[in-house]
């Protein structure tokens, strides 16, 4: 179609051109001269701060010519010879409140007219400068790197005289180890061995029958078969799975979510026993990871195997922010399968790895051409009638009602094409996501709005008849594009008038008659229509609809989602991802920047791995093509990243240093030969991960000890030449991990929990005696024990943990009751009938805890601590005056009816239960200050003070309720004799409750009580009475005393641990249990 | 083996770099922080530091900067109508909302406070005002994050972890980095003092300041099962097995655990004596005052007394300043509480020589619209988030007092004189610590990640 209009723009630029063309070569000397004199200080004093060498904010540069003239993200900043024209002076204007130059303080005026001049002038410029950042990948070049070549097929080395390599591998690391003139280290004992071996491949210890077993075990494949029985424990897939799920960034919840939203995932505990299952059946490696890409593509409707899907769905919510929530799922996949840190490419080509932008926008296609999917998967399972009748009733409720709001929404939307139009003229105004406006139904949605800038770019690439006024006019001044919007609109308007009269008329119409009309109608209501919000979940649609419909639509879902997770019938969801009829062709953010679109990229794999001239992906959103990418035996890096792992977990540290980043900055790997025949290995064996460990766990080189070479000579020279141990002249030790360490805790307590799946439980519950694995990981709120010792932060794909020691992982070991209940559980079992003999005892202890029995040094330590004479465990506690608990004032006798201790202390209150507010006293508690009544009358709280002995007392309390909301509370002080002695009802204000002389016997009790008024909201309340003697009468009196609530308060009475039970934490603490040889 | 037992000093000698170092720097150099894991760098000062800590004022919500340090007179003449420009907030908001306090000019510098804080003003020269403060968007969730760990979406180190990172904890017996927040979770929760990828023993330790027991202040500080006697006779059984363990074998985190026990044991005295603000005498208790904001903040006195690197005070759980509705009333009531808790402890730093030293932070994530929030067409009488411009203060280490930085417009809207971003508050905060906010930098996922990001730019107005 021709447009008039631009063969006009073109020949006014060319002129132009040739005007300043002549004027130019006159001017050029003082044109020189006047950049130098007027323009070069003031561009190097007050610009190239921000735009120059170091920095080149908004992507421009302004320390050369060609730099200018290539510009940056806004295009290029000056247009020779048109000032108005010229951004670079808009901005230092100051006129135009979003682009102001420079921004901390505005150039003098003679500074900006200066500015105009040369610009005026044509801004002749002399310096000669190269344009050096616009960085492009050099892929050749790349490719060169060690990672990125073909796994090769090495041979092992041939060695003379090596009796010390049991086979193919150790060859390789002795080889190593003769260049450097070290001596690999003798052979682990057996039980250090037996426990290695358990840990590493289950994540617990071997029992002690298990330890005699192996160490008098006299056959040459004695440690292989135990290595077999321990990759057959189902327990190996629940110890994998975990070094996977950190990989993962696994957690049971999203991270923050508005209040509106479910927190936990309905999907995240079968995705999680997925990984368990899969280790388990020693599940190829590859299909393992083209699962958890693309189940939904390979795999039948129901499949169990969608669960896999968790890997990419499991993502924090990013409080919905589509481009960091794809962000994650490009980040998990390229550094959990790829070891390569593509993420670094959002807002730049990689600055180290041939990695572009490009590369980055092309998987950023892949996954934004998804969406997210709740189904059902594998067995129906048993759950029942009741729990099948209303999950159907609340999804039924949240389909119906999405299906509702879509349509209004939509409806709304092409009731409003003239105000979507003229939004496309002030862009400005219509904030990206990360923006959260509250929006009411009138309002424009700013994604609307951004759905209807990209619909009319495509109609102009496709030149699309509709539109093409609105094209035309698209370099017309706002007035008459304001026009030109509402024509459009009435023309929706009037075409949707037409359809509905049709509708009436034909409800099974499928199109207006008038093609011209059916055309418009087509942007209305066609497929890819900018007015309907997509049939899809409102995890992907949360941000097209009204503030409050989106909250209304969050609480349906939410209670779907909460009818799922407290089921204890544990049906299988999974979130899946599934291909949108229509992929998106991906432009790339400059910058990271979403508002600042640059070049359009396919879908399509890393252009370093591909070749440079690979088709892009071409079926739906690509997933499927990416995962074969990944899987393919020919791509160098899956199976290298894999067996890397593998090698990091039983050795402590990779062959490569940095598991999740192969790239340049990587140090290369200690054993490039032995990575590569490993990864040969691991392919050739059908990515078998079992077959892996045994290959691993059969070598000297795993095999041998952790102390060093036996000579001293050779033992201190390795230490000088390879502190690190690159080189593995010594087994490293093993610190126990988090989970390890309280598995083993409870093994050795006797009380371990080792039923496999299933949903989580909370950490510390006191029934949990369940492993680790299984415990309820909320990435908002970790338990500080997790933090403390270093568990993977699940908000991130974690590579290898930190390993720190600190105070307070040692105070948790000491203090924690977890660990206190475990030692007690301990000395019971230790305990057998009839065992009087202490050493006995001993020897039992390190039985369970050691598999090994005491040395006399430790026999005679041990039995020193737990001797009888040694000074008292027992602290003198004075018995508490003060009872808590609640009851039932009876009004007319002004006495409570009864009086029950209030049953469970959590440390700083009395309460009903572990949860508060517990089901059978709800809110009732007492801690030192105050308190809360129970929910009604008849559970009234009540802190009862005792009078030990005949005497006069006195009383001095202040009782405050603070709040506003509410009617306040109903306050007694009774005495269990006479009754009521004060009484008050108060509400947001202050009382004193004095008694001056009150004369009591001992064992007369005075009840402090607080019931609520009429109704139970906001009644907590200060009140800690403090009481004095007077006078004491009788025999027995000590003088006077003083009881104040809130110092005296404590709990139950210490449980004491006994010498013995302190003996057995000792044991568990020492660094024995916590290290492996 | 007949080989002598290594020494500590053996141990860091031969081991070399390793990820076993680890805790094991952070117990012997506890100045000079730990050692990261894939950055492989030990950090220390880079420039000579004005400050050793930072006690950070949070007014979560969002305190109004026109109500507070920013007076905007203009604001009356438009009294009922429209202003002039307006920019797009959270909600609606409506006509010009004139501030109902009145301002005052303070101290030397004559800088206008208003009567929210008449006691804090009394201080206002050894006060710096940026009032140019800019953040990204006007939502609570993202501005949090990027206040606190310089990002408003992705999961990166919070500034206390950064310094602990950097400059390590000057006494080992107590967390180097406390978050201490009366009655529950600010909005956003831990996250607020998250290590991110930083080892987890960076993040910020919370305590609910409204406990007043230390047990419940601190995690597992005390031990229900055994007495102080009965633990350090326990300790020293677990000494002597621990030596005998560790005679041959060669990893030095075998020694580093042995000392983490000391140390656990030492915590629990030492914290205990420092959050107990019973042990101050009741002059001092009476400047702070008696309610939860007074002793909180003079239990963090006491922390960076000790040593402790930064202490964040957050107002309350959730997010108290967010007055969208009746803001006088609400501010009056929050300002109340912590005015004059803040005015004592400049005072107190000040009398024990602390101040010089001590670089005291305050404010909120954003500040608040000077148009009023509407309610459909009813004025509610309060103000909505605004992120274009507000106030942030600092006081005390290597801070020039009585000075006021950067300007909104007329009406407090946005800032448009040397706007101050959140990049360069952080760039400024690491400076006074004696920190290069480009060389403070730490390896993670293949990128030398930072605070500042690829920003930040150093707040020179405002040094002394």
């Amino acid at each position: 179609m021709k447009r008039p209009s631009d063969h006009l723009t073109i020949a006014a630029t060319c002129g132009a051109v040739l005007l300043m063309a002549v004027a130019a070569r006159a001017a050029e000397v003082d044109g020189a001269a006047f950049f130098e004199s007027k323009i070069r200080p003031l561009l190097v004093e007050r610009c190239y701060e921000c735009h120059g060498e170091k920095k080149q904010k908004g992507g421009l540069r302004l320390d050369s010519r060609a730099a200018w003239q290539k510009g940056g993200d806004s295009g290029a900043p000056i247009e020779p010879g048109k000032p108005e024209a010229s951004l670079l002076i808009k901005a230092v204007r100051y006129a135009d409140k979003d682009l102001q130059m420079p921004p901390k303080r505005q150039l003098a005026p003679e500074e900006v007219a200066a500015l105009e001049q040369w610009v005026k002038m044509g801004a002749p410029d002399p310096r000669e400068g190269k344009l050096v950042f616009a960085r492009t990948v050099d892929f050749e070049a790349g490719r060169k790197q060690w990672a990125f070549q073909a796994v090769g097929n090495p041979q092992p080395p041939i060695l003379t005289q090596d009796e010390w390599s049991r086979g193919d591998l150790d060859r390789f690391i002795f080889a190593r180890l003769q260049q450097a003139a070290l001596q690999p280290s003798p052979p682990a004992d057996r039980r250090s061995l037996i426990r290695r071996a358990a840990f590493d491949l289950t994540g617990l210890p071997p029992t002690g029958e298990e330890v005699d077993a192996f160490v008098h075990d006299p056959s040459p494949d004695a440690f292989a078969k135990v290595v077999d029985r321990l990759l057959a424990s189902p327990h190996y897939g629940e110890h994998w799975a975990r070094h996977w799920l950190d990989v993962a960034r696994y957690s049971d919840t999203k991270g923050y979510v508005y209040a509106r939203e479910e927190k936990r995932f309905v999907h995240a505990w079968p995705y999680r026993d997925w990984v368990v299952r899969a280790l388990n059946d020693d599940m190829a490696y590859d299909r393992f990871l083209l699962l958890q890409l693309a189940a939904d593509q390979t795999e039948p409707a129901d499949s169990p195997n969608l669960a896999a899907m968790g890997y990419l769905t499991l993502s924090r919510r990013f409080l919905g922010v589509t481009h960091d929530i794809i962000d994650d799922h490009i980040d998990v996949v390229m550094r959990g399968m790829q070891g390569l840190t593509v993420a670094c490419a959002r807002c730049h080509d990689h600055k180290f790895d041939p990695i572009s932008t490009r590369d980055y926008y092309a998987l950023y296609g892949v996954f934004k051409s998804c969406a997210e999917r709740v189904v059902r998967c594998g067995e129906a399972g048993d759950t029942s009638a009741a729990f099948e009748k209303e999950l159907r009733a609340r999804e039924d409720k949240l389909r119906d009602t999405l299906a509702k709001r879509r349509e209004e929404q939509s409806a709304r939307v092409r009731a409003t094409v003239t105000g979507h139009l003229i939004a496309q003229l002030e862009l400005e105004k219509y904030p990206e996501e990360t923006f959260g406006q509250i929006l009411g139904p009138e309002d424009i949605n700013p994604d609307f709005v951004r759905r209807w800038q990209s619909y009319l770019a495509a109609a102009d690439q496709r030149q699309d008849p509709v539109f093409a006024e609105w094209h035309q006019a698209a370099k017309r001044e706002p007035a008459v594009r304001r026009q030109v919007a509402e024509r459009y609109g009435a023309r929706f308007a009037e075409v949707e008038k037409k359809w509905r009269t049709l509708l009436e008329a034909d409800p099974s119409a499928q199109a207006l008659p008038d093609p011209a009309d059916e055309a418009w109608r087509r942007v209305l209501y066609g497929p890819d229509s900018p007015c309907t919000v997509p049939d899809e979940a409102i995890a992907n649609t949360e941000m097209f609809f009204p503030t409050k419909v989106t909250e209304e639509l969050w609480k349906l879902q939410g209670e779907v989602d909460r009818w799922i997770v407290q089921s204890t019938e544990a049906p299988t969801f999974a979130t899946i991802l599934t291909d949108r009829a229509k992929a998106v062709t991906p432009r790339v953010f400059k910058r990271g920047n979403p508002l600042t679109k640059g070049e359009e990229v396919p879908r399509r794999f890393l252009q370093v791995l591909v070749g440079d001239h690979t088709e892009p992906f071409a079926k739906g959103s690509g997933r499927l093509e990416l995962a074969q990418a990944i899987i393919d035996p020919h791509n160098p890096l899956t199976a290298r990243v894999m067996v890397n792992r593998v090698w990091m977990q039983h050795f402590g540290r990779g062959l490569v240093a940095t598991p999740s980043d192969f790239g340049k900055r990587a140090d290369p790997p200690s054993h490039p030969e032995l990575l590569d025949w490993l990864a040969r290995g691991f392919m050739d064996d059908g990515w078998s991960l079992k077959k892996l460990h045994r290959r691993i766990m059969l070598s000297a080189a795993y095999q041998q000890g952790s102390f060093g070479p036996a000579d001293a000579v050779a033992r201190s020279k390795a230490q000088e030449s390879d502190p690190g141990n690159r080189l593995l002249w010594r087994m490293n030790t093993h610190r126990l991990s988090f989970e390890e360490m309280r598995d083993a805790w409870l093994a050795a307590a006797g009380e371990l929990d080792l039923r496999v799946g299933g949903k989580p439980a909370e950490l510390f519950a006191s029934q949990n005696k369940r492993r680790t694995l299984y415990a309820f990981v909320d990435r908002e709120h970790l338990p500080t024990a997790l933090r403390t010792f270093d568990f993977a932060n699940p908000d991130l794909s974690i590579p290898q943990r930190t390993d720190t020691i600190v105070p307070q992982q040692a105070l948790f070991g000491l203090n924690h009751p977890f660990l206190a209940a475990c030692a007690r559980a301990v000395v019971r079992r230790a305990d057998q009938p009839g065992m009087e003999d202490d050493a006995e005892r001993v020897r039992r202890l390190y039985a369970l805890l050691y598999q090994r029995l005491p040395t006399t040094s430790e026999m005679n330590a041990t039995l020193a601590f737990v001797q009888p004479e040694r000074a008292p465990v027992a602290r003198q506690e004075q018995p508490n005056a003060w009872q808590y608990g609640y009851g039932e004032l009876d009004e007319t006798t002004g006495r409570l009816r009864s009086f029950t201790a209030l049953p469970y202390f959590n440390g700083t209150a009395w309460e009903g239960g572990e949860k508060w507010p517990d089901s059978k006293l709800g809110w009732a508690q007492l801690t030192s200050t105050g308190g809360h009544p129970g929910n009604d009358r008849q559970h009234a709280v009540v802190r009862r003070w005792v009078a030990p002995q005949d005497g006069i007392y006195a009383i001095a309390s202040t009782l405050i309720h603070e709040p506003t909301v509410g009617d306040g509370i109903r306050a007694f002080i009774s005495h269990g004799g006479r009754g009521l002695l004060r009484s008050t009802v108060l509400h947001h204000s202050t009382v004193t409750l004095n008694l001056e002389a009150m004369s009591m016997s001992a064992g007369d009790t005075l009840d402090f009580i607080v019931d609520i008024r009429d109704g139970l909201n906001s009644d907590q309340f200060l009140w800690s009475p403090k009481i004095s003697t007077v006078a004491t009468t009788g025999s027995g009196g000590d003088g006077a005393q003083s009881w104040d609530a809130q110092k005296d308060f404590a709990g139950p009475p210490m449980q004491l641990l006994s010498r013995w039970e302190q003996l057995a934490q000792a044991l568990m603490l020492a660094n024995e249990f916590v290290f492996l040889d | 083996m007949n080989l002598p037992p290594l020494t500590r000093r053996d141990f860091l000698r031969r081991s070399g770099v390793g990820i076993g170092m680890l805790g094991l720097a952070g117990l012997l150099a506890p100045s000079r922080g730990l050692q990261a894991a894939e950055s492989g760098m030990m950090h220390r000062p880079h420039v000579a530091p004005k400050a050793k800590r930072v006690i950070h004022f949070f007014l979560n919500g969002g305190p109004s900067h026109v109500d507070t340090f920013d007076p905007k007179p203009a604001l009356l003449k438009y009294a009922g109508q429209p202003l002039p420009q307006t920019f797009i907030t959270e909600r609606k908001t409506g006509a010009a909302f004139p501030s109902p306090f009145a301002f005052q000019r303070y101290g030397q510098s004559g800088i206008e406070v208003s009567d929210l804080f008449p006691k804090t003003a009394q201080h206002i020269d050894k006060i710096a005002v940026i009032r140019s403060m800019q953040a990204q968007v006007p939502n609570h969730e993202p501005s949090l994050m990027l206040m606190n760990c310089g990002d408003s979406i992705q999961t990166r180190p919070s500034l206390g972890s950064w310094l602990m990172y950097g400059l390590g904890t000057e006494n080992e017996n107590l967390p180097g980095f406390v978050a201490m927040c009366p009655g529950g979770y600010p909005t956003k929760g831990a996250e607020n003092w998250q290590s991110a990828f930083l080892p987890g023993a960076y993040q910020g330790t919370y305590v609910d300041s409204q406990n007043t027991a230390v047990d419940r202040l601190i995690e597992n500080i005390r031990s229900p099962h055994a007495t102080p006697e009965a633990q350090r006779q326990q300790l020293d059984l677990l000494r002597t097995l621990n030596q005998e363990h560790r005679r041959e074998r060669l990893d030095p985190r075998l020694e580093a655990r042995i000392e983490s026990f000391e140390l656990a044991f030492r915590m629990q005295t030492e914290a205990a004596d420092a959050f107990d603000v019973s042990r101050e005498p009741q002059h001092l208790r009476d400047l702070y005052g008696s309610g939860v904001h007074g002793r909180q903040t003079l239990i963090a006195r006491r922390l960076l007394e000790r040593g402790v690197r930064f202490v964040q005070l957050w107002h309350g759980a959730g997010q108290p300043w967010d007055n969208h509705e009746k803001i006088e009333e609400n501010h009056r009531k929050l300002s109340a509480e912590i005015d004059q808790p803040i005015a004592a402890l400049l005072s107190d730093l000040e009398q024990r020589g602390m101040l010089e030293d001590t670089l005291v932070i305050w404010g909120g994530e954003f500040g608040r619209t000077p148009t009023v929030e509407m309610s459909g067409t009813t004025s509610k009488l309060g103000r909505d988030h605004n992120h274009y411009g507000f106030s942030v203060w600092m006081a005390g280490g290597g801070i020039k007092g009585g000075t006021v930085h950067g300007r909104t417009d007329e009406f407090g809207f946005a800032a448009v004189e040397d706007p101050v971003s959140v990049h360069d508050l952080h760039a400024t905060i690491l400076h006074l610590m004696g920190l290069d906010h480009e060389r403070l930098t730490y390896r993670y996922s293949g990128r030398d990640f930072r605070l500042t990001d690829v920003e930040g730019k150093i707040v020179k107005e405002i040094l002394a």
